[in-house]
C-alpha cells in the first residue's frame, strides 16, 4: 500500500485514571479512495481509534500521518479542518439553518460567501434535496434521514480527502438506513475520498467496506482484509465467531452475477419453426425454451405442449417476470430463482438484452469459487459450540 | 414580589396588549384614586406628583445599573466556569457554595450586613447588595445554560475544526441565551422587589412611599407604593419577555 492516505503508527490510547490502555499499538494504513471500516466489538475501541485521527482525543503514544505528513502535534483546528468528520448523533447546530450548518468548515477556511453559496446547493443537490426548500430551514425542520443527509454534506463541505465516519447511520430506521447507505457508496464512486468509517454491524461492514478492519479488545486487529478474504479466509477463531453463522450467505453478498460463468439457456424466436424449436426443446437438457423478442428481450417460457398448439408463441407459455443484470449479486439471483417457477433467473445487459441464466448448477459453483465451503465453515462452528453466547454479545455490540 | 413572576412568563401568542394594559390601568388607577380621596399633609407630601416620578426614576436606576452591573459580573463567572479547566474545577465549587449562601440570606439581611459592613447607607451599597443578590439566578443560569448543549453539538463543532473560542462565540453562547436570558429576567424582577426594602438603607426609590405609608400609618399611601412597585415589576418583567423573544436564536 505506497500510497496510503492514513498511517497510524503504534497508536496507544490510555485514558486518563485507567489502567488499561483503550487502544493498544495501533498500527494501521488507509490506502487513499477506500472505504476502512472498523467493526468490533462494543467497547474494543473502534470510536477512540478514529478519533485519535482527527485527534478530538489525543493519543497517550503513537504517531498519525496524512497525506503523508506527521500531523501528531500539529494545530488540531487546522488538522481538523482538512478531514470531514460525522458523528452517530449527527450534532448539527440546531440555531444555524442549514444553508450555515452546511457552511461550516468553508467558512473556517474563509471562503468567500458566493463560492459557498454554489457549494452548498451543490451538495444539497447531490444527496436529492431541493435547495430552494431546504437551505434556509433549520434542523428541527427536517427528518431524521435528511438530517443525516446534512451531516454527511457538512462533512463534505471543503471538499476533505478524508472522512471519518463513526456509525453514520447507526441512528435510523431499517430502510432509510438502508436507502442512505446505498445513496453514499454511489457519492463514494464519484468523490473517491478515503473514509475510515466505524460500525458494530457485521453486515453494514460487508456492504460498505473496501477492506475491513475487524478488531478485538483494545483495538486488536484480528484481521484487516478485503471482506472476500475476511469471509472465505478468516484469519481466527475469533473473526469467524464475529463474523457469525451466515458467512456462507454473507458471501453471496459479495459476489456479482457478471463474475460468475453463466448457463446458456435454449432461446427461441417468435419466426422459427415449431419443428426446429420442438428438436432444440428435445436435445436440450433443460423443460422450456425462452423466448425472445426481436431486440433479444426474454419475453416467455415455452413448454413441449406450448409448442403443440397453432397459437402465437407470443401468446402461449408464461410470461417471463423479473430479471437480473451483472451488477446484481448472487444473493438477488437466488432470491429471483426462488421466486421464479422454474429455478432460474434471466440474465440482461443495460438494453435488456437476454445474456445468460443462473440457476442452482451456477449458484453451486459460485460458492465454491468462493473458496471456503459452506461444509467446513459449520465443522469449524460446532468445535466451538460454546462460542454461541459470546458470539451474540460481540454482533449485537 | 417573588422569582415566580418570570414561571408564568411563557410567551403567550395571543393578547401581547393584556400586559401593558393592565400595567396602565393599575398606574392610571393609582393617580385617579389618589387624585380622588381627600388627601392630608403627610400623604400630600409623600404621594406629590414629583416625589412619584423621582422615586420611580431612582427604583429604576437602582434596578438597572445593578442588574447591569450583575450580568457584566456573572454571564463570565459562569462562562469562565464551564471552561474545563484546572481553575474552574478549582473555584467552582466555592463561588457557587458562596452565591447560594447569598442567595438564602433574606434580602434585607444582605442590606443590613452591607451597611454594617462599610458602614454606609445610600444608593452605592445599595447597588452592592443588589449585585450579590441577583449573582446566583445570572450564574446558575448561565452555567445551565451552557452545559445544557447538547454534547454531540459540541463534538461536531470541535471535530470540524472550530477553535475553542469558535465554539463558544457561535455554538454555545447561542444555544444558551434562552436559559440565561430568563436568568436575567429573573434577577430584574427580583431586584425591583429588593430595591424596595434597599429604602430602609436610604436608597431612595418607591420604598420611600411603601414605607413612609406604614412608619406614618398612612394606608393610602400604602398601597399607592404597593401597586406602584407591583406594575414597576409587570413593566420589567413584559420587557424581559419581549427581549428573550426577540434574541433567541431562530431555530431553537
Ligand atoms: N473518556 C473515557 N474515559 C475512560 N475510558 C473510556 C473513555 N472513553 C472510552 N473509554 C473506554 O475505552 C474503551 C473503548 O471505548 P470506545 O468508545 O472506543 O469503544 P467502541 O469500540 O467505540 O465501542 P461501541 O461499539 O460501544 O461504540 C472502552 O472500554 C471504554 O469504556
Ligand atoms: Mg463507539
Amino acid at each position: 500500500m505506497a500510497d496510503s492516505m492514513i498511517k497510524l503508527e503504534e497508536l496507544t490510547k490510555v485514558y486518563e485514571g485507567t489502567e488499561e490502555p483503550a487502544v493498544a499499538d495501533l498500527s494501521m494504513d488507509v490506502p487513499e479512495g477506500e472505504i476502512v471500516v472498523l467493526v468490533g466489538p462494543s467497547g474494543c475501541g473502534k470510536t477512540t481509534t478514529m478519533k485519535m485521527i482527527n485527534r478530538v482525543i489525543e493519543p497517550t503514544s503513537g504517531r498519525i500521518f496524512l497525506e503523508g505528513e506527521d500531523v501528531t502535534s500539529t494545530n488540531p483546528d487546522l488538522l481538523r479542518r482538512r478531514i470531514g468528520y460525522v458523528i452517530q448523533q449527527i450534532g448539527l447546530f440546531p440555531h444555524m439553518s442549514i444553508r450555515d450548518n452546511v457552511a461550516t468548515v468553508p467558512r473556517l477556511l474563509d471562503w468567500d460567501e458566493h463560492k459557498i453559496d454554489d457549494r452548498v446547493d451543490e451538495l444539497l443537490e447531490l444527496v436529492g434535496m431541493d435547495p430552494g426548500r431546504f437551505r434556509g430551514r433549520y434542523p428541527r425542520e427536517l427528518s431524521g434521514g435528511q438530517r443525516q443527509r446534512i451531516g454527511v454534506i457538512r462533512a463534505l463541505a471543503a471538499d476533505p480527502p478524508v472522512m471519518l465516519m463513526d456509525e453514520p447511520f447507526g441512528a435510523i430506521d431499517p430502510i432509510t438506513r438502508e436507502r442512505l447507505q446505498n445513496e453514499f457508496l454511489r457519492l463514494q464512486a464519484d468523490i473517491k475520498k478515503t473514509i475510515v468509517f466505524v460500525t458494530h454491524d457485521i453486515d453494514e461492514a460487508i456492504k460498505m467496506g473496501d477492506r475491513i478492519a475487524i478488531l478485538q479488545d483494545q483495538s486488536i486487529i484480528a484481521q484487516f482484509d478485503t471482506p472476500e478474504e475476511i469471509l472465505t479466509n478468516p484469519a481466527s477463531q475469533f473473526v469467524s465467531d464475529f463474523v457469525g453463522s451466515g458467512a456462507a450467505l454473507k458471501r453471496m453478498n459479495l459476489t456479482r452475477v457478471g463474475e460468475v460463468t453463466l448457463k446458456d439457456w435454449p432461446t427461441a424466436r417468435s419466426d422459427e419453426k415449431r419443428d426446429t424449436l420442438r428438436n432444440r426443446l428435445d436435445d436440450a437438457e433443460q423443460d422450456q425454451l425462452l423466448l425472445l423478442d426481436d431486440d433479444g428481450r426474454p419475453r416467455r417460457w415455452l413448454h413441449a405442449q406450448d409448442l403443440r398448439t397453432d397459437d402465437e408463441l407470443t401468446s402461449v407459455g408464461e410470461e417471463v417476470h423479473g430479471v437480473i443484470s451483472a451488477n446484481s449479486t448472487i444473493a438477488d439471483a437466488l432470491d429471483q430463482m426462488l421466486r421464479s417457477h422454474y429455478g432460474t433467473a434471466v440474465v440482461v445487459d443495460d438494453d435488456d438484452r437476454y445474456t445468460g441464466a443462473v440457476d442452482m448448477a451456477v449458484v453451486l459453483a459460485a460458492a465454491e469459487a468462493m473458496g471456503q465451503s459452506a461444509g467446513a465453515d459449520a465443522q469449524h462452528r460446532l468445535a466451538d459450540a460454546d462460542v454461541e453466547t459470546t458470539d451474540e454479545e460481540q454482533v449485537s455490540g | 414580589m417573588s422569582a415566580s413572576a418570570t414561571d408564568t412568563a411563557g410567551r403567550s401568542s395571543g393578547g401581547i396588549w393584556i400586559r401593558p394594559a393592565l400595567i396602565a390601568a393599575i398606574v392610571i388607577a393609582v393617580f385617579v384614586w389618589i387624585n380622588a380621596v381627600e388627601l392630608d399633609s403627610i400623604e400630600q407630601r409623600l404621594l406629590a406628583t414629583d416625589a412619584i416620578v423621582s422615586a420611580v426614576v431612582r427604583h429604576i436606576q437602582l434596578v438597572v445599573i445593578s442588574t447591569v452591573t450583575v450580568v457584566a459580573l456573572a454571564v463570565p463567572a459562569g462562562i469562565a466556569l464551564t471552561r474545563r479547566n484546572l481553575l474552574s474545577r478549582a473555584l467552582g465549587p466555592p463561588i457557587l457554595a458562596i452565591a447560594n449562601a447569598g442567595q438564602a440570606v433574606p434580602s434585607l439581611g444582605i442590606l443590613v450586613l452591607i451597611a454594617v459592613l462599610f458602614r454606609a447607607l445610600g444608593f452605592w451599597p445599595t447597588i452592592f447588595a443588589l449585585v450579590l443578590y441577583a449573582f446566583l439566578p445570572i450564574l446558575r443560569n448561565t452555567i445551565v445554560g451552557i452545559e445544557q448543549v447538547d454534547e454531540s453539538v459540541i463534538e461536531s463543532a470541535v471535530g470540524m475544526g472550530m477553535t475553542k473560542r469558535g465554539v463558544l462565540r457561535k455554538i454555545e453562547l447561542p444555544l444558551a441565551v434562552p436559559v440565561v436570558l430568563a436568568g436575567i429576567r429573573t434577577a430584574l424582577v427580583i431586584n425591583v422587589g429588593t430595591a424596595t426594602v434597599a429604602t430602609l438603607v436610604n436608597s431612595g426609590g418607591l420604598g420611600d412611599i411603601v414605607y413612609g405609608g406604614i412608619v406614618q400609618s398612612r394606608s393610602t399611601v400604602l398601597w399607592a407604593g404597593a401597586l406602584l412597585v407591583a406594575a414597576l415589576a409587570l413593566a420589567i418583567d413584559f420587557l424581559g419577555g419581549l427581549a428573550e423573544d426577540k434574541l433567541r436564536p431562530k431555530g431553537i
